[in-house]
């Protein structure tokens, strides 16, 4: 499915769209406009620079990371499926998302998705695991300059002790399910998309 | 290979249940879609197209029906048996199957064969209410296709019929969802009671959630499975007539429910000066944010006191009271009448200011004022009572719920660093200046961390440290009893010098300068001491704030001792002037009487300029206590604007030519006096407090400085001060500060409470004058307004005989309820430990694989070339694999795998859950063929 110019949302793409990410019909209309919206270059597709112009995004820490979750890996143009996938993990999960089919594949937005997406955001080279090095960068950007080298250290070395229990000086993801495992994952990262 | 194959067999398992799960999902779906398109959602564009494409949706779909099922009944049949000889599988899978299978045996395809049929006649009525929505024209259209659907629906029992024969043949395959719809259809009404109890009661039990007093997991747990519930079961209840008034029901409560969410964020939105508070609180701490929202609570609190006093009191007297210069208790004497409006006088709150509503002198005896017989003076006493009462309750109860909040999460410091790691950044900020607090928020709640964490690690010489806490405690009970005598010497001293006429300025002002100095110099020495100590910042301020508190003490104490004494001599005063009074009124009736020889005539009344009177020292005290806070208010504010903001000025633009470095060096900037702040608000509220009895116009006067000083004090914070070297986090609960609040309140109440009930009120002025006691106004309104037997039964109530059980019970109540608590305490400590113990063990039981691989490591970095050993060894690491290893794979199937284990052991704890599906529906046990059982929809064609 390549990324079409017009304006118009063909009906089974819409279909295939909301099948995949469990979006309503309005809410998919919505964000389309609000794609094309962004799309400055008109083309379809959205750049990074495009994403940069979101100023919640401009000035988030993770921000950059974040704009990478929307591509897929070695490229740099996200087309509106693409950007549906990623925002789907965004989706609240509602009361009565059906229930019967939790064997079924796991939608973008359960719980564990949820998460894994935001380990992705710490995760800078994608093994799966968050050293140290990664959680310094990501301090360095949180904290700025406030504290010193030698505290972001200590705060990187008391965060994997926190949360490593397999002793490997990393977080793996099931370290980091475990750590937030009494956070609210599914409020907080959960964006109330009109309907 | 048992594990390997277990794998497979899942994998195997999911992706057909996904392949079956996510068509008959679809048809879910579409269906939804329908229904909202029916509802008439799409305005103009698209819709008919929209239509049409749903119409040939669902032909297709049903169409395609049949042989799907057939092939997913025949799929699942190797699977499960693959499933059957291991364990592991059966027990995600079984209590489904199980359940499903029992089910689908019994009635077999009868329930499928229901639930087409439902569908159908609800596309029927679907097309039908399209159908008149729309024009005519649409209408045939519509007519059309339901006549399509239903010979299709015709065609389709054949079908069917032959789909449940095949089923029957192999009567033990099933498809998990098609079971769940299976038992969702087939249920006789007397279990859809019972579905829909158990519906209402999960639902109850979501809504209530919250308040259960159980451990996070298990509510997790409950919400979870009771959330499923309702999801898999509210749909199934609404089959048939209620359907629609069923739908409309739940989604006007989920109406409800979102307005409530939205409610309550426009309520937190309203919230005070809460933008204010975190904008501090993100560059400062949460310690410099404490006093802040102890302010802002106090505001709040004085507010309240405001309504009452103002509506209760002040605007009745200047509404429906007598106007000012009727009579002699409102109006200015003809000798201070030249200066009355001098500024001077009015800034010493005398003239005008003395003879107005602000204060208690100016009120009325009358029993009832204006046409509502306001009994206004009954009024005044109750709402000085009131206040006390509100005020104590008030505190006491924000106290209790702080402790409440307090022994919640405050120790819950498992994975601080990482939360503050992973949650701290708030990705809806898209405002820059935002941004830069949250920067500041995350540093300071970091910095806190840090000061907390190192505070646990202090591994200390534990002698030397308690020798010298001993020895600070020392010091500074002999500063506090040094200061206390000196106080008590200086009281005494001018005592004596109150009766000399020759005093030098020292003399006169010896009390004050020394009370100032001395609440000058002990607050430095403190903290001096309190150096020595060591404690945790946080612990530390506790103590400085208990000790200054001592310190302020020995001022309120020698202020209302000199207040005290002139009251006494304002008491024996008045009795002469009331004399005097009297007689001279005497006088000027008999002086009448004899001018104009007429006993008859009524005199005219005396100037009420001219009349004599006492000093009225409730009046007088009012003044003081209003005269004390105006000041009180003059000097913080000018030490905020001199101390912080001069200083601040100075050492900023006088660094460029300076010789040393002013900002790191000497002067530098202040930081905000956490403590001094609180202690100040605090008395100035015990002033309050006791002053709002004689002058009511004391407690607007504090809202006024309540709220700029919170103006006032956030902008002086944020533009002169620095944060602490430490920053530390404040405890939760503010109850410190509310227990030295309570004690003043308590030390404040006292004297109140003594004048109100001992002392006589002056003759002529005020709502009581003319009374024994102030109190009498109770006793009075008892008996001339109540019922004669309200009367006597306050009599037996003040009856000693009844007081001293009652005291008795209460104390016996209270020893009782301390008990409790104290056994509750020692549970819960208790029951912390075995929380921490358990996850000790746990945490135990994982590292000890890990322990064996730190020699393997050390092994490791013996060996010269390590980054070709693999990191770690295989072996100790292979007991938690099957836990790891899903996750660690591809997202979707990994978490495919992961949820797969937890839903089921999630649904599997509650019987109810199960209990009325598992069940096989008894009434039509050997029912008759298929939709016979089927008591409410339409006969089978």
């Amino acid at each position: 499915m390549g990324s079409r110019a017009s304006t118009l949302l063909r009906e089974e793409e819409i279909e295939e769209i909301k099948k995949e990410t469990g979006f309503s019909h309005s809410q998919i209309t919505r964000l389309y406009s609000r794609f094309t919206s962004l799309d400055k270059g008109e083309n379809g597709t959205l750049s990074r620079e495009d994403f940069q112009r979101i100023p919640e995004l401009a000035i988030n820490p993770l921000g950059d990371r974040i704009i990478n979750a929307f591509f897929p890996e070695g490229e740099d143009q996200v087309n509106f499926r693409g950007f549906m996938r990623t925002l789907a993990h965004f989706r609240p999960i509602e009361d009565n998302e059906k229930n019967k089919d939790h064997t079924a594949s796991e939608p973008l937005n359960s719980r564990t998705n949820k998460l894994l997406f935001a380990f992705r955001l710490y995760d800078l080279d994608r093994d799966d695991k968050i050293s140290r090095d990664e959680l310094l960068q990501v301090l360095r950007m949180m904290v700025g300059v406030n504290i010193s080298d030698e505290q972001l250290g200590s705060i990187a070395d008391r965060t994997i002790q926190e949360a490593d229990t397999n002793g490997d000086n990393c977080i793996s993801f099931n370290e980091f399910i475990k750590v937030l495992e009494k956070v609210d994952v599914e409020q907080k990262m959960s964006i109330r998309f009109l309907h | 290979m048992p594990r390997k194959r277990d794998a497979a067999a899942m994998d195997d398992v999911g992706i057909e249940i996904d392949g079956d799960l996510s068509d008959s999902d679809d048809g879910v779906a579409k269906r939804r879609g329908n229904r909202r398109q029916a509802g008439g959602r799409g305005a103009a564009k698209g819709r008919g197209r929209g239509k049409k494409a749903d119409s040939e949706d669902e032909d297709e779909e049903e169409e395609d029906e049949a042989p799907r099922g057939r092939r997913g009944a025949n799929k699942k049949k190797p699977a499960k048996k693959r499933g059957g000889d291991d364990d592991d599988e059966s027990e995600d899978e079984g209590p489904k199957r199980k359940r499903g299978g029992g089910a689908n045996k019994k009635k077999g395809g009868k329930a499928q064969d229901s639930d087409e049929e439902d569908s159908e006649e609800e596309k029927g009525k679907k097309g039908k209410k399209r159908g008149g929505k729309k024009g005519e024209k649409e209408e045939e259209d519509t007519k059309g296709k339901k006549g399509d659907a239903k010979g299709k629906g015709k065609d389709k029992d054949d079908e069917k019929d032959k789909k449940k024969k095949k089923k029957k043949d192999d009567s033990s395959s099933d498809s998990n969802s098609g079971s769940d719809e299976d038992e969702e259809e087939s249920m006789s009404e007397g279990e859809m009671a019972q579905l829909m109890e158990e519906v209402e009661e999960k639902k109850k039990l979501i809504a209530n959630i919250r308040n259960k007093p159980w451990r996070m997991g298990r509510r997790l747990t409950h919400l979870r499975e009771a959330q499923q519930f309702v999801d898999k079961f509210e749909g199934a209840l609404g089959k048939g007539k209620g359907r629609k008034w069923y739908a409309y029901k739940v989604m006007m409560t989920k109406k409800w429910i979102k307005f409530q969410r939205d409610f309550e964020n426009f309520r937190t939105a309203c919230i005070p000066w809460e933008r204010k508070i975190k904008e501090v609180e993100s560059h400062f701490g949460s310690s410099v944010a404490s006093y802040f929202i102890f302010l802002r609570w106090m505001y709040g609190m004085n507010l309240v006191l405001f309504g009452f006093t103002f509506g209760l009191v002040v605007i009745p007297e200047v509404l429906m009271g007598l106007p000012y210069g009727s009579i002699p208790r409102k109006t200015v004497p003809r000798e201070e009448q030249d200066t009355a409006q001098d500024y001077s006088v009015l800034m010493d709150f005398n003239g005008y200011c003395k003879y107005s509503v602000l204060f208690y002198g100016y009120y009325n005896d009358q029993r009832t004022i204006g046409l509502l017989k306001f009994r206004l003076p009954l009024s005044y006493l109750m709402v000085g009572i009131g206040t006390f009462g509100y005020s104590l309750m008030l505190v006491i109860r924000t106290m209790a719920k702080n402790a409440d909040v307090g022994g919640g999460d405050g120790e819950d410091g498992e994975f601080t660093f990482a939360w503050k790691m992973f949650t701290s950044w708030d990705y809806l900020i898209g405002n820059a200046e935002t941004a830069d607090n949250k920067y500041a928020s995350i540093t300071t709640s970091f910095k806190e961390s840090i000061v907390d964490e190192q505070e646990n690690q202090k591994d200390e010489n534990i002698h030397l440290r308690r020798f010298l806490r001993v020895l600070a405690n020392f010091l500074i009970t002999c500063s506090l009893g040094g200061s206390g005598y000196l106080i008590y010497f200086v009281v005494k001293r001018s005592q004596e010098f109150a009766n000399r006429d020759d005093l030098s300025w020292y003399e006169k002002n010896e009390l004050e300068l020394i009370m100032s100095l001395l609440g000058l110099v002990c607050p430095m020495l403190f903290e001096t001491i309190a150096e020595l100590e060591d404690y945790h910042p946080r612990i530390a301020l506790k103590w400085q704030l208990g000790r200054i508190f001592a310190l302020f003490l020995g001022n309120l104490y020698t202020f209302l001792f000199a207040l005290f004494d002139e009251v006494n001599t304002k008491l024996e005063e008045e009795q002469s002037i009331k004399n005097a009074s009297i007689w001279a009124m005497k006088e000027y009736y008999a002086n009448f009487s004899r001018m104009v020889n007429d006993s008859e005539a009524t005199p005219p009344p005396m100037n009420p300029a001219d009349v004599i009177r006492g000093p009225c020292w409730e009046t007088a005290v009012g003044i003081e206590f209003v005269k004390l806070t105006v000041s009180d208010i003059q000097v913080s504010y000018l030490t905020i604007l001199i101390g912080d903001f001069a200083r601040a000025v100075i050492v900023r633009f006088l660094n460029y030519c300076w010789c040393w470095d002013l900002e790191a060096g000497f002067p530098s900037y202040g930081e905000f006096d956490i403590s001094g702040n609180v202690l100040g608000l605090v008395f100035n509220q015990g002033m309050i407090w006791m002053g709002a009895f004689f002058a009511p116009g004391l407690v607007g006067i504090n809202v006024l400085r309540l709220l700029s000083s919170m103006y006032y004090q956030c902008w002086a914070v944020m533009a002169t001060n620095v944060p602490h070297e430490r920053v530390f986090k404040a405890s939760k609960s503010n109850n410190f500060y509310m227990g030295l609040l309570l004690l003043v309140l308590f030390l404040s109440l006292l004297p109140v409470v003594y004048v109100i009930m001992s002392l006589p009120p002056s003759f002529d002025c005020g709502p009581f004058s003319g009374k024994e006691k102030m109190f009498d106004v109770v006793m009075e309104t008892i008996d001339l307004d109540l019922p004669a037997f309200m009367g006597t039964l306050f009599s037996y109530v003040a009856n000693p005989g009844l007081i001293i059980p009652a005291v008795l019970l209460m104390v016996l109540a209270i020893y009782y309820l301390n008990s409790v608590s104290e056994a509750y305490k020692n549970s819960n400590m208790e029951l912390k430990k075995k929380m921490q113990m358990a996850r000790d063990e746990e945490k135990n039981r994982r590292n000890n694989t890990d322990s064996t691989n730190q020699v393997m490591k050390d092994l490791e970095d013996l060996l010269p070339n390590r980054s070709l050993i693999p990191p770690a060894p295989p072996e100790p690491e292979k007991p938690p694999e099957p836990e790891t290893k899903p996750t660690k794979t591809k997202p979707g199937s990994a978490g495919k795998g992961v949820n797969l284990q937890k839903d089921v052991a999630l649904a599997s704890p509650n019987p109810n859950t199960r209990g009325p599906v598992s069940r096989p529906p008894a009434p039509r046990g050997g029912g008759p063929g298929p939709g016979g059982g089927r008591g409410r929809g339409p006969p089978p064609r």
